[in-house]
């Protein structure tokens, strides 16, 4: 079985705050021997325990849990199972991310990156094969090559050619010459454009992810029509190239749409009195539940009182088109998601909400609301373009929202990706598991 | 009676190059750079071989390729070039049923050698 290690972790807050372990036990209202045992992870710990606990620490509840660090687990768990010839401590991974969070950050870090990499000497190489410039310069090249040296092979071999063939053997050699050079030095100009275009090698998804973390996903500036996009734009040095500004800019017309059908302080008011009910917010505003999901997802500020909510945002492919991970919710980074989120339910039903109670390997529960639709105009002629949106909210946030929740029923049981889910007899698992000794951890 | 040789190739310097040294070894040689015009010839001239150019404008090699064996003409050798080396061009070539696949560039001694093999001369 998998360690818990939140006792761990309440030790090490604990040490940061300076307390003892007998006030602490005091302030929680529970004995020290029993506190001493939980730090120990001699003792589970949950629920109004471990309330008291993180209120006397004056910590969240979540920085305690064994969710704390789910992304940057799937993360080293997968770095792990990369290299499953090195025989890396699979066992051990809680404890590098409890006792030394930086290395483990460190190391999930560089993963990243070279995932990064690979991902982007896939799309090179793809665009090598397939880029219909470059595969018609080549021919052109080697055609120009090849009239060169069999017309050289020729003049230099054969002695008794005629002096006007001869001459025009001659101007060929000149002349494929000049195509060569110019067929080259345009491949040249054509691969200096793309070096300049790439920028990186980070792919345009991965840059707009950065973007929109650095900015926590929310944009002041475009909520009070202070700035608008091309200013964010110009102003923005994280987006090298073309591909991720275009990725930027098409989610910044959607918050200033958002901003606009929605402005902020009325929004966060009518969110709050309806308990952050999106079918009422839809009315209220007039707009469809995916932008009120959006809209949800970027409300917790530090001067508005709202749940933390995570989305996600996939096209009809699967392929992620907008991702807001939880800090217990991780999104993958690479791969697709696991087939069991309502995300994917929600394609077979357009326009219809589902509700459902989620379960990750972790323990960690999640309200889930998912939609999917149109997101082009409908009308005759019009290829209809699918997207579906999921928000979700961390299980603690039930009583907030079970006024308006439909009842979920049992908790599904879901992963996040299947290459990183341990759940070893799921039936409908898309690839194999690269998790070493899973069957273990649930 | 000499042997005859289409050559199909859009590139001039190439077909003048190859029309020089067939003429060399005394074959009659015909070019077309078109694909509809290179179908029209084959009827008439009855080639002994064709060297096809597998990228052509319009059509490319492969479709006349495919021509060829749907008429009702008899069926000429076919050497087959290339700039694309990719296993899956090779392969293609040989089910239509090309007698030989070279790829660009070769060598003049190289093309040579396979036409005097191909029509046993």
């Amino acid at each position: 079985m998998r360690k818990s290690l939140a006792g761990t972790r309440v030790r090490e807050a604990r040490r940061k705050s300076g307390m003892t372990q007998k006030a602490l036990a005091e302030a929680a209202s529970i004995s020290a021997s029993y506190l001493n045992l939980i730090e120990h992870n001699r003792r589970a710990v949950a629920g109004k325990v471990l309330l008291g606990i993180a209120r006397a620490l004056s910590v969240p509840v979540t920085a305690l849990t064994d969710g704390a660090e789910s992304a940057l687990l799937g993360d080293l768990h997968e770095a792990a199972a990369h290299r499953s010839d090195a025989n890396i401590e699979t066992e051990s991974v809680d404890e590098l991310i409890s006792r030394y969070p930086g290395w483990a950050g460190l190391l999930a870090g560089l993963y990243r990156q070279s995932k990064d990499q690979e991902t982007a000497i896939a799309a090179l190489s793809d665009r090598l094969t397939h880029d219909p410039f470059l595969a018609e310069s080549l021919h052109s090249m080697l055609s120009n090559i090849t009239a060169i040296r069999s017309t050289s092979n020729i003049l230099k071999n054969i002695d008794d050619i005629e002096p006007e063939q001869q001459s025009r053997f001659h101007n060929i050699i000149h002349e494929e010459s000049r195509r060569l050079s110019d067929a080259a030095q345009a491949l040249v100009t054509y691969f200096n454009h793309a070096s300049d275009q790439s920028g990186g090698s980070a792919t345009p998804e991965e840059e707009l992810d950065r973007f929109l973390r650095q900015h926590e996903y929310i944009f002041p500036e475009l909520d009070n029509g202070e700035a608008d996009i091309s200013d964010i734009l110009t102003q923005e040095s994280m987006l090298n190239n073309t591909e991720s500004r275009e990725l930027a800019k098409g989610f910044l017309i959607l918050y200033a749409k958002d901003a606009a059908q929605m402005p902020l302080a009325a929004f966060a008011k009518t969110a709050k009195e309806c308990a952050f009910n999106p079918d009422i917010l839809a009315q209220q505003f007039d707009a469809d539940l995916a932008s009120i999901f959006r809209r949800l997802s970027g409300l917790k500020r530090p001067d508005i009182d709202a749940p933390e909510m995570g989305l996600i945002v996939v096209n009809a492919a699967g392929r992620a088109v907008l991702r807001r991970p939880l800090r217990n919710f991780a999104l993958p980074r690479h791969g697709n998601a696991c087939p069991r989120w309502p995300l994917f339910q929600a394609f077979t039903q357009p326009d219809r909400p589902i509700t459902a109670l989620l379960d990750l390997p972790g323990g960690q529960q999640f309200i889930c609301l998912a939609v999917a639709g149109d997101i082009r105009g409908k009308g005759f002629g019009t290829l209809p373009e699918y997207q579906a949106s999921m928000l979700f909210i961390a299980s603690e946030v039930l009583p907030v929202v079970k006024s308006w929740l439909p009842a979920t029923g049992t908790a599904q049981k879901i992963g996040i990706s299947c290459r990183i889910c341990p759940r070893a007899n799921c039936p409908v698992r898309a690839e194999p598991q690269i998790l070493a000794s899973v069957s273990e951890i649930l | 009676m000499s042997k005859c040789v289409l050559i199909v190739e859009d590139e001039p310097n190439i077909v003048e190059s190859l029309s020089f040294l067939l003429g060399r070894e005394g074959l009659e040689v015909h070019a077309e750079n078109d694909g509809a015009a290179a179908m029209e010839q084959i009827e008439t001239i009855k080639p002994d071989l064709v060297i096809l150019d597998a990228m052509l404008p319009n059509r490319s090699g492969f479709d006349i390729l495919r021509d060829i064996q749907a008429s009702q003409t008899a069926m000429p050798m076919v050497l087959m070039l290339t700039a694309k080396g990719q296993p899956r061009d090779r392969q293609m070539a040989e089910e239509i049923g090309v007698d030989l696949f070279m790829t660009k560039p070769f060598s003049n001694s190289e093309i040579i050698t396979e036409i005097r093999r191909l029509l046993g001369i």
